[in-house]
């Protein structure tokens, strides 16, 4: 009778020693365009509440390094914070316009943009300025960004079906209001 | 409008991100870093300080409770009566200096520093005698405190009961609830008092050895008459003052020196060092530019500084014109004069 080798169970190889310590740095000159780009798309507002948003979402970063585990899911965990952080800016945004010491947005950076695609978006930017903020997030972070709804919904800090829930209410109203377009 | 003709509008958004934001974005961060750095150590500072007075009343609510347990004594006499009652004596701070009277049989103590709180049954056969200075606290059944005030001055302060206080052959007699503050004489807090003698006097090795703040105390302790009226022990009770932190103090013994040594060589280091005290310490700038000039008077390698200084006294006193003169003055004698650049500005020559 044959006998079985001798197998015994070995601990699998670690990634974690040949992996180099992240820096902001690195982090800073990976994906700063990334999150100015995003925070520009979500505010759908121009350069010095992109630059607000750029600072608060690397300064975080900065002081919770330890949370990232590498270079790539670094892009996620800036997504989830940058849509935390302009989260506050439109409601802060919004509080400001009660009393009537902000315009809101209206001025979307988007300048190789025609004419018609100009009028298009300060129009859909205006309509999303008028819908609750989490369903504004979520909607810009499906359709303008293009991200999955597990995206969305780890980015919006909630679970998949709200996420869902989120995107079809805000989705509802602008299709509404774009239908002859 | 299609779901994904959205995502093609969007491309057009951009936000104009570029070297010189991401620049700006940096020192912003780096900013903020640093404040965070800043406000970190104000906090670490301000816990510590927190900490560090806790502990200290702490440290002191053990001594003085100690300071009572100890030196509670029981009287040699037994009291009026027969019952058994104790004197409690509480030192107020660690520099009271108190010695028991021998002769009194545990009923009398010399407060020879600092302060002491006493609480002893009256007895008329005995009764409790605190000695100070050239002031006797007697008491006539009584909790009273006894403690050496700045400027010569004793304080008694009587919380039940009455107390006489003799000096200098008067009587005063003070009740529950009243204070009184005496002015002492010079002389008598200058005079030898036993084996407190060297401890009055010690404030010049503690000068000598750079322990100002000690040395302070143990002057103020030993009074003015501890200074010698000699250059050398004038301008070293002048630096136990301003170095141990009471820069006014030191003003009375610098002016002895220029009133009383003019002509010692050093009065017009005594000159130059009370400029600065009045510029610097006290924001005096008139009388500091008198103080420069009387130092550059006598020449000597203080006279550049001592020009230099009233330029920026002369300023800060408001005198633009003496100090553009004065400036100008420095600029002739001393062209490459490492002050140069202090003065032209303080003498408006920018």
């Amino acid at each position: 009778m044959l006998q079985k080798p001798h197998l015994s169970l070995v601990a699998p190889v670690s990634d974690v020693g040949g992996r180099e310590l992240l820096t902001i740095e690195a982090l800073f000159s990976a994906y700063s365009g990334y999150v100015a780009t995003l925070a520009a798309r979500l505010l759908g507002s121009g350069d010095a509440e992109v630059d607000d948003v750029v600072q608060d979402v690397f300064w975080l970063a900065s002081r919770r390094m330890a949370k990232i585990p590498d270079l790539v899911q670094g892009r996620g965990w800036l997504a989830t914070v940058t849509t935390r952080v302009v989260g506050r800016k439109l409601l802060r945004r919004r509080f400001r316009a009660l009393f009537h010491a902000s315009q809101g947005g209206g001025n979307v950076p988007a300048r190789g943009a025609t004419a018609e695609e100009r009028a298009i978006l300060t129009r859909l930017y205006e309509v999303l300025d008028g819908l609750p903020t989490q369903a504004r997030l979520a909607w810009s972070l499906r359709y303008l960004e293009g991200e999955p709804l597990d995206a969305v919904a780890s980015a919006c800090g909630c679970s998949l079906a709200t996420a869902k829930r989120r995107v079809a209410a805000a989705k509802s109203v602008i299709d509404e209001v774009f239908r002859d377009d | 409008m299609t779901d994904r003709k959205w995502g093609d509008l969007a491309k057009k958004i951009e936000s104009g991100w570029g070297p010189e934001r991401e620049r700006a974005a940096r020192v912003g961060l780096d900013h903020r870093a640093a404040t965070r750095r800043v406000a970190m150590g104000v906090l670490v500072s301000v816990a510590a300080l927190a900490f560090a007075a806790g502990a200290t009343g702490a440290f002191m609510h053990w001594r003085t409770h100690e300071a009572t347990n100890t030196v509670s004594l029981a009287p040699s006499a037994t009291p009026l009566g027969g019952a058994v009652e104790t004197v409690t004596v509480t030192r107020l701070s660690p520099e009271t200096v108190l010695e028991a009277m021998p002769e009194h049989h545990g009923r009398g103590f010399e407060l020879r520093a600092g302060g002491a709180r006493f609480s002893a049954p009256h007895d008329a056969a005995h009764p409790f005698v605190v000695v100070a200075s050239d002031v006797v606290v007697e008491d006539i059944g009584t909790t009273f405190t006894v403690q050496y005030l700045p400027g010569d001055k004793l304080q008694v302060a009587v919380e039940q009961g009455r107390v006489k206080v003799r000096m200098h052959g008067t009587e005063t007699e003070i009740a529950a609830g009243d204070s009184l503050e005496l002015a002492l004489l010079p002389a008598a807090l200058a005079k030898p008092r036993g084996k407190g003698g060297p401890a009055v006097a010690s404030w010049r090795p503690l000068a000598e050895k750079g322990q100002y703040d000690e040395a302070h105390a143990a002057l103020t302790k030993a009074g003015p008459n501890a200074v010698r009226d000699e250059t050398a022990d004038l301008l070293l009770a002048a630096d136990v003052a301003r170095l141990g932190g009471y820069p006014a103090e030191a003003v009375p013994y610098l002016e002895r020196v220029l009133r009383a040594h003019a002509s010692d060589p050093r009065s017009g280091l005594a000159s130059f060092t009370l400029g600065r005290v009045l510029l610097d310490e006290l924001g005096r700038p008139g009388e500091a530019a008198e103080a420069f000039a009387r130092a550059r008077a006598g020449g000597g390698p203080l006279a550049e500084d001592a020009l230099a200084r009233e330029v920026e006294a002369a300023s800060r006193a408001g005198d633009v014109t003496r100090s553009r003169e004065l400036a100008r003055e420095y600029q002739a004698k001393y062209p490459h004069g490492r002050r140069a650049k202090a003065v032209s500005r303080f003498g408006g020559l920018d």
